[in-house]
């Protein structure tokens, strides 16, 4: 795969490449069919170790445990749900396991309110199919129809964006195992290692509630958002870091001290009390996630790059807190208010100089 | 003998694989000796553990027998390796023995640990405890972390628990705890050397005790010892054993034995290295499971059994998310190079396939597989303590033995005679019930808790909470000090508390309580401690107090098929003193006005009650020398005043009379209302009722200054917010009346809202300044 490097993201298993080499390379376990490597060589490929000298880098840092269990599921026959409130690094975890265990994570259903039972199946080349009738060269395979093929895994995103009947489609094929064509009179039946990888908003419940018998055939694993303030500012310089690179951002990383003051206003904001459990704290309407933490953090690189002085100050960082931060007019410019007069104020010193900047930009 | 070698099996105290492995190591070895890590004067208990009908888990109780009691507690489950050498030994006619310290040692030894010497030595070595335990805490953590698990109970258990061979069972064990005993010395020393002086007595004294099974001519390699794999590698014979001299030294007290029933529950609840269990319902099925030779079974059962319970609930879960499970579990166990699932494993499965990844979801459940309620049995002639016996011959006897499990049940008595039943015993089935319930409240055992009964005046109706648990037991062993049944144990308890008893209301409480234990005696002595009491009782609250006590008891005492009319010369005497001091005890403050009423109020219900008993004359005689004294407190004539009204003891003229005498000008704002507040504490429908009462208050109010008129405004005020709302519009519509707007226009103009003005003067009146008061 020697395509040019120059694309904004690479996929988990070209981005790891060197990483997946030199597990496999020292792999000794048993490989299940269809595996790239043996589990025990996928779950340190997520949760980090060593490799014939080669450093591997924890891709999932938190609960251990729940990745063992990501793996035990996909040993048995079961599907695996990945379900958790946004920015848990469900689609993360999900990418990386793919990526891990069958090399190619680029097999992806994206859910969304448009998402018909064709994007899960087949669907025609309708010249073709106008021209020669039904024919396997007029098909066109769905991911999961190739992940079937391949013995492979399927990605599916959103899962609970799709309309019920689309997810029902989905019921016949993680228990039968196959797809029919009565097109073609004929059936596909899955290779041995096929799985699908699911990943669902606790948000998004209320939009379309999964069917019993569709959670029948998954495994749920609950993502649960960071345990400890030190684990979440760890998630959040790797992946700033790796962000920054791979958009060639022109601004230094922010120091640990910038890092630690938005993982502090985002936890906070996100349990509604302080970290000390003093003082209750008004939550947002908005979502105020590990992800959105990141993204704030590399969008106050870019606008330091752009128009500072490449180093990131608080204006910049007050800039993108406003923006993560105030998404529902009025309502969460008071509570961000509140949380400035009432909290941030008080800080002492070091929170002075970003107590200001906010302050200037919430009016 | 030095360097003489007997064979030493160290093992976890609660260890299903422990227990298998050893049993087997038994038979290879065919040992003519089997001696135990357990206090070596419980020799003569070994045998009645295992006799037939005993139903682990059970436990071995040595308390001290004097006061304050101390105690210690062997829990032994059926997969206790130490019971399964016992059912071992037995069955092969083996001499089986404890080799531990004997308790009296023990427990003095561990008196002395724990006194420490003085506050700020023990707070010192406590605070040390508490580090070294924390510090031994991070190892174990440590260890489980390298061992790749996700803790150290995982790692025990997938590492010793799943051991293949009884031989390496045993190695891996001894290599792990003398190692692990090497790396924790230099800190123990350092941080709790009472512990480790502990550890080398016994250790010694084992020693000493192997010593003498060698001499009475047992061969080394035909004894095995088992012991907590701590003290394996101390029990080489080449180190010094325990000298007769040494041994004399030992402080010592006097201490019993007996056995007690156990709870899983209790188990799961104990901590640290070798008590520590948290599932041991789970380790039971382990058992089983090792015991029928198919261990790779325990899984399955584990996940349907948790499956049944889940539909039990309503909950459905399907067989294939069973297998799910199964296999998922034993995909986890694969990920460590395991070869079964570990706990850890199957509970990780179950809330992912089985609770669709909320825990919330099969908690329950799993805390019942897991845990369970199960509690062990001991059949009747097994040695306990009498009053132990004796509790269970009674809860036989009243047909309580099903209430005798983990799980709290509720239990509703009627105390009244059951008529549809033949005997005797069945028809005051449940009197009995509460006697021998009330009895337990008495000893404080736990076993049955007292609820308030929702229909109050039911004096017949009783509800009780009970669930029995191992402090339950214990607590019974220790009331083995008071005596030897229930009921003279309770009795001695009464005795203990009326030898104290200072003041009457105690003692008239104690009545009571002996009454409800059916204590004959316990009450007549009670009676007479009151009788002491009440000729020097000089407080008028307590007299009334106590009187209420017993006329509650005269009146409803036949229910409890008790003679109460003993209790009636001194209910006469009680009232008779409490009347007389009335009008001296009524000379009091407006603080203890309050109490005073409610003890004004019982006197009165005892006197309409009993009125053919008690001199009912002479009260109402006090009561009105009360209403009419002006030195007295106020609020109380008041309230006096209103009893004599609502019995109509006074005319309307009177009335009037004494309320315009009360509320005339002269008189202090402050007492005028206060009398007046005190009138309204009792029934306000005969004020109500009474319009010239209103048409007196309203002249006293209207001929008022400023100045008292704002005092007693504040006294009215606090009457008046005692009134229910439909009371208050009835008197605004009386003086409404007497105004002459007549009672719709007044209400009409209550309902408008406050004018500025008015707001204005309401406000003033709050900064009114009351100087002295």
């Amino acid at each position: 795969m020697d395509q040019a490097t120059n694309v904004l993201r690479l996929s988990s298993e070209r981005l790891y490449a060197r990483e997946l080499e030199a597990l496999a390379a020292v792999d000794q376990g048993a490989k299940p069919p269809g595996w790239r490597l043996s589990p025990r060589a996928a779950l340190t490929f997520i949760t980090g170790g060593e490799a014939g000298g080669v450093p591997i880098r924890p891709k999932y840092i938190g609960n251990k445990r729940l990745v063992e269990m990501a793996i035990a599921t996909l040993l048995t026959d079961r599907a695996l749900l990945l379900i958790g409130e946004p920015g848990t690094a469900k689609s993360w975890l999900s990418e990386n396991l793919t990526a891990a265990i069958h090399g190619d994570s680029s097999k992806v259903i994206q859910g969304t309110a448009g998402t018909s039972e064709e994007h899960i199946r087949y669907s025609w080349n309708y010249a073709l199919l106008l021209a020669q009738g039904p024919s396997d060269q007029a098909l066109i395979k769905s991911p999961i129809y190739r992940a079937m093929e391949e013995g492979g895994i399927a990605r599916f995103e959103e899962i609970s964006r799709c309309a019920s009947e689309v997810q029902d489609a989905l019921i016949s094929i993680l228990s039968e195992k196959t797809i029919s064509i009565p097109e073609l009179g004929r059936e596909l039946s899955a290779a041995k290692g096929f799985s699908v990888i699911a990943t669902a908003n606790t948000r998004d419940r209320g939009v379309n509630e999964m069917s019993a018998a569709l959670k029948r055939r998954f495994n749920i694993i609950v993502l649960p958002a960071p345990a400890s303030i030190d684990t979440e500012v760890d998630i959040v310089n790797r992946r700033v870091a790796e962000i920054a690179s791979s958009y060639e951002l022109q601004a230094a990383l922010p120091d640990e001290e910038a890092v630690r003051k938005v993982v502090t206003i985002f936890r906070e904001l996100r349990g509604g009390a302080t970290l000390d459990n003093k003082e209750k704290v008004k939550p947002p309407s908005g979502v105020i996630s590990t992800a959105e933490a990141i993204s704030l953090l590399t969008g106050s690189m870019a606008l330091a790059a752009s128009f500072g002085t490449g180093e990131i100050a608080d204006e910049d960082i007050a800039a993108c807190l406003q923006g993560a931060i105030v998404k529902d007019e009025e309502k969460d410019r008071l509570v961000w208010k509140e949380y400035l007069d009432n909290v941030m104020k008080k800080r002492g010193s070091e929170w002075r100089s970003l107590y200001n900047a906010c302050k200037e930009l919430n009016g | 003998m030095n360097g003489e070698r007997v064979r030493v099996f160290g093992v976890r105290h609660l260890s299903p694989a422990g227990a298998y492995h050893l049993r087997a190591y038994l038979d290879k070895v065919k040992p003519t000796a089997v001696l135990v890590e357990g206090p070596s004067d419980a020799n003569a208990f070994i045998g009645q553990l295992t006799a037939h009908g005993v139903k682990p888990p059970v436990a071995l109780l040595a308390y001290t027998d004097r006061l304050p009691v101390r105690t210690l507690l062997f829990p032994l489950a059926a997969y206790s390796p130490e019971y399964q050498a016992f059912v071992w030994a037995n069955k092969r006619g083996a001499l089986c023995e404890f080799i531990d310290l004997p308790t009296d040692r023990a427990l003095a030894l561990l008196e002395l640990r724990e006194s420490g010497g003085e506050d700020d030595a023990a707070e010192e070595a406590g605070e040390k405890r508490r580090t070294y335990a924390g510090w031994q805490h991070s190892l174990y953590e440590r260890i489980a972390e390298l061992a790749d698990e996700p803790d150290y109970e995982a790692y025990w258990e997938r590492h010793y628990e799943h051991a293949g061979s009884q031989e390496a069972y045993r190695q891996a064990i001894h290599a792990f705890s003398g190692s692990m005993r090497e790396l924790t010395e230099a800190e123990e020393r350092a941080f709790v050397p009472q512990e480790i002086a502990y550890n080398g007595l016994r250790e010694a004294y084992m020693r000493r005790r192997i010593r003498e099974t060698l001499a009475a001519g047992h061969e080394p390699d035909r004894i095995v010892v088992v012991t907590g794999a701590h003290h394996a590698s101390a029990l080489d014979l080449s180190l010094p054993a325990m000298t007769d001299a040494e041994f004399g030294k030992l402080p010592s007290v006097s201490t019993s034995l007996t056995l007690m029933p156990y709870t899983y529950y209790k188990l799961s609840s104990h901590s640290g290295y070798g008590a520590g269990n948290q599932a041991p319902a789970y380790y039971q099925l382990f058992w089983e499971c090792l015991n029928a030779g198919k261990p790779e079974r325990l899984p399955t059962i584990y996940m349907t059994r948790l499956a049944t319970l889940l539909r039990e609930s309503g909950t459905y879960r399907s067989t294939a998310s069973v297998i799910e499970a199964v296999r998922m579990a034993e995909a986890l166990a694969s990920l460590k190079g395991g070869s079964r699932p570990t706990w850890k494993d199957l509970r990780d499965a179950a809330v992912v396939c089985l609770g669709n990844g909320d825990y919330a979801v099969v908690a329950e459940a799993l805390a019942r597989i897991d845990v369970g309620t199960a509690i062990g049995k001991l059949p009747e002639g097994v040695s306990q303590t009498p009053i132990q016996n004796d509790l269970n011959r009674e809860l036989k006897r009243l047909k309580l033995e099903k209430y005798k499990t983990a799980v709290a049940q509720d239990l509703e008595l009627d105390l009244r005679e059951n008529r549809r039943v033949k005997s005797e015993d069945a028809a005051y089935l449940d009197l009995n019930r509460s006697v021998l319930l009330h009895r337990l409240a008495v000893l404080g055992i736990g076993f049955a808790r007292k609820q308030a009964v929702r229909q109050e005046s039911a004096s017949w109706a009783e509800r009780w909470v009970l669930q029995w648990s191992p402090e339950a037991e214990i607590q019974t062993v220790e009331s083995t000090l008071k005596g030897e049944t229930i009921q003279i144990a309770a009795a001695y308890v009464i005795h203990e508390r009326l030898q104290q008893c200072e003041n009457l209301a105690e003692a008239a409480k104690l009545i009571r309580v002996s009454c409800e234990c059916r204590l004959v005696e316990a009450m007549t002595e009670a009676t007479r401690t009151l009788q002491e009491l009440a000729v020097e009782a000089g407080s008028f609250e307590q007299i009334a107090g106590a009187a209420s006590e017993l006329s509650a008891l005269v009146r409803y005492g036949s229910i409890r098929r008790l003679e109460t009319e003993a209790l009636v010369p001194l209910l006469k005497q009680l009232f008779l003193r409490g009347a007389l001091l009335l009008v001296d005890a009524a000379n009091c403050n407006d603080d203890a006005a309050r109490g005073m009423a409610a003890a004004i109020q019982q006197m009165h219900a005892i006197a309409q009650e009993h009125h053919e008993e008690v001199d009912e004359a002479l009260w109402r005689a006090k009561l009105r020398e009360l209403a009419m004294r002006d030195d007295r407190n106020a609020k109380l004539s008041g309230f006096a005043f209103a009893i004599l009204l609502e019995r109509d003891e006074v005319s309307a003229d009177e009335c009037s009379q004494e309320v315009s005498r009360r509320l005339s000008p002269g008189v202090p704002a402050d007492l005028g209302a206060g009398w007046f507040e005190g009138l309204s504490m009792r029934n306000r429908y005969a004020l109500l009722s009474r319009a010239a009462l209103w048409e007196q208050l309203d002249l006293y109010v209207q001929s008022l200054e400023d100045e008292p008129f704002y005092r007693s405004l504040v006294f009215l005020r606090r009457a008046f917010a005692e009134f229910e709302p439909r009371e208050r519009a009835s008197v605004t519509e009386l003086l409404g009346d007497l105004w002459g707007a007549g009672a719709e226009q007044t209400s009409e103009e209550l309902l408008q809202p406050l004018g500025e003005e008015e707001k204005k003067k309401l406000d003033e009146l709050n900064e009114f300044d009351f100087g002295d008061l």
